[in-house]
């Protein structure tokens, strides 16, 4: 046992440890505020927090459970790939093969098929919390704007995903979807001849659907994401109720 | 100080100091000092690691439990019925049952968002920051908003199911397409409206109550297109649901 604390003391002493990790363990308020500056990932965060903002009743942690959902969808989605050809010959055969003879295969389509409904679910509740907290007032107005862009953005990145499989259940959903937007006064008939590339849902459309969904989509994503997650720094963390406590006093109580 | 006053709070005369009055209100420093914020390791990290990992073994449990669908090779020839967008615009898709297909498929949603997007543009009141429903009143309302939009849609769903506005009106054809259903939703959120105004509300409170309207709204036909739509699109109970009629 002795030994074993003296390997990771020398351990943890080594120019190779030290090199990566260089506050030490957080043990202490210095540490703790150097471990999240350090790293890129942890830099995200604020060093501290408002303790109001930590309440489980408050933010239920949708917002991180969204973003994780995104993480997962982009490992299992990028894992899919894999073993998936966008064409109308091998898609539907590619998925029976995944389902029956890839090791784990099932298992990541399911992920990557509940993941993405748990997202769009998740998605929307966290719209609706932060509705119902104010949590778009003053100065984070264009922040709640880009997350209603997030929310379309998670809606079409399902209905595009939709399409691969081609099956019957996916080849009809996307033959409904596609008409409802063709049926819009003007543009509707041009935008959805952008999207399918021809006149019915065929190869065209598998193609586009898929390039859109594995490339397109998941860049507007992501750099959407990021700037949303700047902003909640920016503008001083999340939302909690002392900001309105100190609006209460500068301008009169709620009732005047 | 006269005598026979109680004296609340005796001098203490080897201080320098005294408590000197009792006021209502917050000092500068209340809320700001280092008392009311915690370090984000390990506070928020571990709820952070924590609500990961929840997430993990619910997708793994309900991975295990429950395949992904894959139906028969897609086929042009041979429709779907019902044919069902995903879940999530089956909402668009009950619309389109009852009037014309721009309308419910890209103007209503459009405009939505757009109003959604708006909201922190209207409503630009900082004082009630932080507050789930803005006030009492707001919860109040927001239920009583709720149960006016749940009642209202249903009704809707269930008179144009059997009673037919086309039966009533069908000529020219922009009469039950556009101008029926643009003129109940325009109609009824003016009565929501005059029925929310009876709390005296201010803007947000005003904005609780239609965003609840909406939600209801837009859960409820959800659930209409996923639940109770069989063959033909026809209403029916979840029960009697035709295989192949759940679109998920």
């Amino acid at each position: 046992m002795n030994r074993l604390s003296a390997l990771l003391r020398n351990l943890r002493n080594s120019r190779v440890w030290t090199s990566i990790f260089r506050s030490g363990y957080p043990d202490n308020d210095e540490k703790r505020s150097l471990v999240m500056v350090n790293s890129l990932f942890l830099h995200l965060h604020p060093v501290k927090v408002k303790k109001n903002t930590l309440r489980a009743t408050y933010t239920f942690g949708l917002g991180i459970i969204a973003f994780f959902l995104f993480l997962v969808l982009v490992v299992t989605g990028a894992w899919l790939m894999f073993f998936y050809v966008p064409s109308v010959e091998r898609a539907y055969t590619d998925i029976q093969a995944l389902e029956t003879a890839v090791t784990f295969g099932m298992l990541m389509r399911n992920m990557h098929r509940w993941a993405a409904h748990l997202m769009v679910l998740t998605v929307f509740l966290h719209l609706c919390r932060v509705f119902f907290t104010g949590g778009y007032k003053h100065p984070r107005e264009f922040n709640w704007v880009l997350g209603v862009v997030l929310w379309v953005v998670t809606l079409l990145l399902s209905f595009t995903g939709y399409l691969l499989p081609w099956d019957q259940l996916s080849y009809w959903a996307i033959t409904v979807g596609t008409n409802m937007i063709g049926s819009a006064p003007f543009i509707g008939d041009p935008v959805r001849l952008l999207l399918l590339g021809a006149k019915e849902v065929g190869e065209e459309a598998l193609i586009r659907f898929y390039t859109l969904h594995i490339i397109i989509l998941p860049l507007v994503m992501t750099i959407l994401i990021s700037v949303h997650f700047w902003r909640v720094r920016k503008d001083g963390g999340l939302s909690s109720p002392e900001e309105g406590a100190a609006a209460v006093e500068r301008e009169g109580s709620k009732n005047a | 100080m006269p005598e026979t006053q109680h004296e609340v709070f005796p001098k203490d005369p080897r201080k320098t100091y005294g408590l000197m009055e009792l006021v209502k209100g917050t000092s500068p420093m209340v809320d700001k000092g280092p008392e009311d914020t915690v370090t984000s390791w390990p506070r928020l990290l571990i709820l952070e690691v924590l609500l990961m990992l929840g997430t993990t073994v619910l997708l793994l449990v309900w991975s295990y439990l429950m395949n992904a669908p894959l139906r028969e090779l897609a086929n042009p020839d041979v429709t779907e019925n019902p044919a069902k967008a995903p879940w999530y615009f089956l909402n668009l898709q009950e619309l389109l049952l009852h009037m014309h297909p721009a309308l419910a498929g890209v103007i209503i949603p459009t405009v939505m968002v757009i109003l959604l997007m708006a909201i922190p543009y209207i409503d630009r009141d900082r004082r009630d920051i932080g507050v789930w429903f803005a006030s009492k009143k707001g919860k109040t309302l927001a239920m009583w908003a709720g149960v006016y939009a749940f009642v209202l849609v249903v009704a809707l769903v269930l008179f144009d199911e059997f009673v037919r506005v086309r039966s009533l009106v069908s000529n020219p054809w922009w009469m039950p397409g556009v101008v029926v259903p643009v003129g109940i939703i325009l109609v009824l959120s003016v009565l929501l409206y005059l029925i929310i105004r009876r709390w005296r509300p201010n803007t947000r409170e005003v904005l609780v109550g239609f965003f609840t309207a909406f939600v209801v709204t837009y859960i409820v036909l959800i659930l209409f297109g996923t639940l109770f739509r069989g063959l033909g699109m026809r209403l029916i109970w979840p029960w009697n649901m035709p295989p192949g009629g759940l679109s998920f």
